[in-house]
């Protein structure tokens, strides 16, 4: 029960932030969100499939370039452009998918890297429709016939991607506690005995790499319409590492922990790149300590003993796979 | 189009490839006996060309570079291995290795920016390797030949180690089966030290042979791990003459395709290795696990 009293007390301080904080915050905020919203889609991935995509920034992107295109050509409604920027994707994701589920672990990694690179060189092989190394810029936010223009301000862009992240968690959520969740944390834990138990994890798998593409689209969207550009770097495998860095960080496997993540580190960023050059050095270091020290992440260490969960009964009897 | 034309185009593809062998092998190395994907051996393989070039500014001598700069970074190697990696090894969770090499790739390229700065670094080619040969009636950079050769005695010299000294057979035998091999009572721990030394001392070696030709320059280490990644998977994780034959593969996509194709060279890697693991998800000559 406190834990929902929690959850709406964070949305309602959420909810009054734009009248307390200035409009220049407002915007590192509302790019906090996304990216917290971006972190939370892998952590569907690495968190409950244990599937270190190492080119997440493929679904940021294509949600990005799919969305600016939609926007700049056709001149949709905003809502419209996103949800058709994150179908899009979610299409493409499916082939995708396919092909990188045929491996596990590193392969996979390095996988759906490739593809993520191979999407970023695809940009400047159609430069007529990407822009090449330009992007696209001055991307419009259409009201559409029902004149909704209150997306348009900044508080009113706030409210409209502190939604789809409220959105995209409580969807997540249910999915990881759903059944469906309950054969990821199976294959999580121990795929042999999953597929011995009479599961197709593979199709599991290819499910939720495709999920995860599509709320990563989500965000990648949000992005683009924000910043009313969308450019090559949204595609780049630097993308790709600062999301999972930030997963990794906020506590895999809690979905909440890497919206935190996500969020705190986007400010931080912000507050520091100004004062001190030495932030990528902290970035990484602080990641590397994660690694070694607290694998469980900021958040798993915060609810690790009021959550029984997170010790899952025989997680430590497995032998390891660093030794075969 | 003559066929000096041709010659010189296959010639110039397998000195790249030379360049890519000393990073891929390296890596197929480290995991084929640790089953660690070095995310961090582009950032080793630029390492290797700073230091190269400093131990160049200060001796002038390459020849010293090309020594020095190795044990060097491979000391440097052996220390990682031994104070982070070494603690991993008990984990369930084989991407902790891949998140901690990431991690120490971001660190080691931020540090070389604040030791070496950001502009680019040219050490040149040294004058006895300066100067071009005329093939065919084609020239072609003396430097280049020189690369190619190198990169040939280097998979011999770690062939020959491999099959025939007792220290090759060790690590063969702890890549088949590391809880047999320290059963019969060989210190595991010890090979796996060394071989992550050996392989981050190859990366760097190969760095001091790139950086003439491309100039030192940050970021050199992320556009190389990619391309040794692509070899080391497509050619099979953990196989030796995978990786060769990976590296003279991609050397020839990447020269002719940026000569025949620009924008799609890079594409056209990546497909390559698509194709590759579709038709064979373990590589070409690798196990499928």
């Amino acid at each position: 029960m406190s834990r929902n009293v929690s959850f709406a007390l964070t949305v309602g301080i959420c909810m009054l932030l734009p009248f307390m904080v200035p409009q220049y915050s407002l915007t590192v905020l509302i790019e906090a969100l996304i990216f917290g919203l971006f972190a939370m889609s892998l952590d569907l991935l690495v968190g409950y499939c244990r599937l270190y995509s190492f080119g997440h920034a493929a679904a940021y992107g294509l949600g990005a370039y799919s969305a600016a295109l939609i926007l700049t050509r056709l001149l949709l409604p905003l809502p419209i452009g996103i949800v058709l920027a994150v179908l899009v994707t979610t299409l493409v994701a499916v082939p995708v998918a396919w092909i990188c589920t045929r491996s596990t672990g590193v392969s996979f990694a390095m996988l759906t890297l490739a593809f993520a690179q191979l999407g970023y060189a695809m940009l400047f092989r159609f430069r007529d429709i990407t822009g090449g190394s330009d992007g696209i810029v001055g991307i419009p936010r259409p009201p559409g016939p029902l004149g909704m223009t209150w997306f348009q301000g900044k508080t009113g862009y706030y409210y409209l991607v502190l939604g789809c992240l409220i959105g995209s968690y409580l969807l997540c959520r249910a999915i990881v506690r759903s059944p469906f969740g309950a054969v990821l944390a199976g294959i999580r834990e121990n795929e042999a005995k999953t597929i011995a138990l009479g599961y197709n994890t593979r199709a599991y798998k290819i499910a939720t790499v495709v999920l995860a593409h599509g709320f990563g689209a989500l965000a990648g969207a949000l992005y683009a319409a924000f910043a009313g550009f969308a450019s090559p770097e949204l595609f780049f495998w630097l993308v790709s590492g600062r999301v999972l860095i930030m997963v990794v960080v906020g506590g895999a496997g809690t979905l909440i922990g890497p919206v935190l993540g996500g969020v705190f580190f986007v400010f931080l960023e912000h507050e520091l790149s100004e004062i001190t050059d030495l932030w990528p050095l902290i970035f990484g270091s602080v990641f590397m300590t994660f690694v070694m020290f607290a694998p469980q992440g900021i958040w798993g260490i915060l609810t690790r003993r009021s959550s029984p969960r997170a010790e899952l009964p025989g997680a430590g009897n497995e032998t390891s796979d660093a030794a075969a | 189009m003559s066929l000096g034309f041709i010659l010189a185009q296959c010639l110039g593809a397998l000195s790249q490839a030379a360049v890519l062998f000393f990073i891929a092998c390296g890596l197929t190395l480290i995991f084929g006996i640790m089953r660690i994907i070095n995310f961090a051996h582009g950032a080793i393989f630029m390492l290797g060309a700073y230091v190269g070039f400093t131990i160049v500014a200060v001796t002038g001598s390459f020849l010293l570079s090309l020594v020095l700069a190795p044990i060097v970074v491979g000391g440097l190697g052996m220390a990682f291995e031994r104070v982070f990696l070494r603690h991993l090894y008990g984990r369930r969770d084989g991407g902790a290795y891949l998140l901690l090499t990431f991690g120490l790739a971001v660190v080691l390229s931020e540090l070389i920016r604040m030791i070496w700065g950001a502009q680019p670094r040219a050490s040149g080619i040294p004058d006895f390797l300066r100067g071009i040969v005329v093939i065919l009636e084609q020239p072609f950079p003396l430097y280049r030949l020189f690369l190619i050769a190198a990169g040939l005695a280097a998979a011999l010299a770690i062939w020959q180690f491999l099959e025939r000294t007792r220290a090759g057979l060790l690590i063969r035998a702890v890549s088949q089966n590391a809880e047999m091999v320290h059963a019969l009572g060989t210190d595991v721990a010890l090979v796996r030290t060394a071989v992550f030394g050996l392989g981050c001392a190859m990366a760097a070696l190969g760095g001091v042979l790139a950086a003439p030709l491309v100039t030192a320059f940050l970021g050199m280490g992320t556009t190389v791990v990619i391309d040794a990644f692509v070899i080391v998977i497509m050619g099979g994780m953990g196989s030796f003459l995978g990786s060769l034959i990976g590296s003279v593969l991609v050397g020839f996509v990447q020269v002719l395709g940026a000569y025949y194709f620009q924008d799609l060279a890079l594409a056209f890697m990546y497909f390559l290795m698509l194709i590759v693991l579709v038709i064979r998800p373990g590589g070409l000559l690798g196990r499928e696990d």
